[in-house]
């Protein structure tokens, strides 16, 4: 999904479309990156999945706006068997 | 495949690099934010040098921007930062310079970067969709509620842009310093950020500072959210806000869209069927009647159906006719109205 408002229609010179690649190619590294540092930051997020689930059995789930409700520790859900944990989705639904 | 993810990314990481795409003058360098590969529109960090000039000219994408820090001078006007400007595609600017230099969020919404010196607009020009303003001394800030469930009442916002038909947005947001939202959130839409200035945490990224900024598309988890001292950020998304809110952080993006449509069938059962039921594989959605019904106008007989691919400009809007070189105005299918001469 993208913005779908007015594009003109114009031919793109070479130089362009060079530009275009060299900038799509980079963007790939920069995406590498990002999910490497992701992968590496799963221990922490271990921990920050358990305090969010200590605090909304205690203090309460943000519902809507500042209403909260408290869940039980029974409605917690359980982590899928075998499914790592994960957070970035190259491209969302589409994703790999 | 459209942008992909790119969170959490912070600009301060990388250096500029020269602008060296045809009609930009020197002393414009860049970081890209994020990318389209399969149409070019991107969001950059630009860094325009002391005593650069552009001359007057239109892009061939719709453009958005706001000034980050220092002056931008756009035609007699002195821009100072949190100025936000709207430019539709073929709107022509006058000449933008800068005398000290100035930090600048640029965004081409619908095509790569690009700039056709011209002082007179592009005749296919949505000239009436041009606005700006000075977004931090001109525009109060409000509840962050614009969409129910909503975001905790520390998140205030200032809209700087609505698009009637999609409802994709574009605001200013702050979060107050001790902000805490204890859920998760995705939504229906791609959402992109900017940090202008602090720091903000979510569970899954952790910290995004000043310079802060992430793509996401559709239907991925973000939150809990945190703010310790507070932040102001530029945020957008591509279609409706919607806050699916819940607790499960290993929920995958196809959950989370599969949790969307359980919704909407309980919500809307019967439309949900009737998309299902009959087979409208039209690529853009099914027919809206008010942009396709033959209307009375001046004569009859004309074939009054719009043929746009949401990208081209053939009158998809109501079909008037009028007599050759009379002023007039078009009213269009997502809202807004343009006059021709
Ligand atoms: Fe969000």
């Amino acid at each position: 999904m993208t913005f779908k408002n007015l594009f003109i229609e114009h031919d793109l010179a070479p130089e362009v479309r060079q530009w275009l690649e060299e900038e799509i190619a980079e963007q790939e590294e920069r995406f590498k990156l990002i999910e490497k540092e992701m992968q590496d930051l799963a221990p922490t997020r271990e921990k920050w999945y358990q305090e969010f689930f200590d605090r909304i059995t205690t203090i309460g789930f943000n519902v809507d706006g500042d209403d909260k409700m408290k869940i039980s520790q029974a409605d917690l859900p359980v982590k899928p068997e075998g499914r790592e944990d994960r957070v970035v989705w190259k491209h969302g639904v589409d994703s790999d | 495949m459209a942008r992909p993810h790119i969170e959490p990314f912070c600009d301060r990481d990388t250096g500029f690099k020269n602008m060296i795409l045809p009609g930009f003058a020197g002393g414009m360098r860049y970081k890209m934010l994020s990318l389209d590969v399969d149409s070019g529109a991107c969001s950059m960090t630009v860094q325009y040098d002391g005593g650069y000039r552009r001359a007057p000219g239109f892009s061939w994408s719709e453009m958005e921007m706001i000034v980050i820090e220092g002056e931008l001078q756009v035609g007699d006007r002195t821009c100072r930062k949190g100025h936000y400007f709207f430019v539709p595609a073929g709107y022509a600017l006058p000449e933008i310079s800068t005398a000290q230099g100035c930090l600048v969020l640029v965004m081409y919404n619908t095509g790569e970067p690009s700039h056709e010196e011209s002082t007179e607009h592009h005749p296919l020009a949505q000239v009436d969709l041009y606005h700006s303003v000075d977004s931090y001394m001109d525009l109060p800030w409000a509840m962050g509620n614009v969409t129910k469930p909503s975001v905790a009442a520390g998140c205030l916002i200032k809209l700087l842009n609505y698009n009637p038909i999609s409802h994709a947005m574009t605001f200013l947001y702050c979060m107050t310093p001790g902000y805490y939202q204890d859920n998760i959130s995705y939504h229906d839409c791609a959402e992109e950020s900017y940090h202008l200035w602090g720091t903000s945490w979510m569970m899954q990224f952790g910290e995004v500072p000043t310079g802060g900024y992430f793509w996401r598309p559709a239907y991925i988890n973000h939150g809990a959210f945190a703010s310790e001292y507070g932040c102001i950020a530029l945020g957008r998304t591509d279609s409706k806000l919607f806050n699916h809110f819940h607790y499960n952080p290993w929920s995958t993006p196809v959950e989370n869209v599969e949790r969307s449509a359980a919704r909407l069938y309980k919500r809307d059962p019967l439309l949900y069927k009737w998309c299902l039921s009959k087979d409208h594989n039209h690529p853009h959605g099914p027919e809206d009647f008010e942009d396709t019904m033959q209307r009375r106008g001046d004569e009859q007989g004309h074939d009054t159906e719009h043929k746009s691919d949401g990208k081209t400009h053939d009158h998809w809007h109501g079909h008037h006719h009028h007599e050759p070189g009379s002023p007039h105005t078009h009213t269009h299918a997502d809202g807004t109205t343009h006059s021709h001469d």
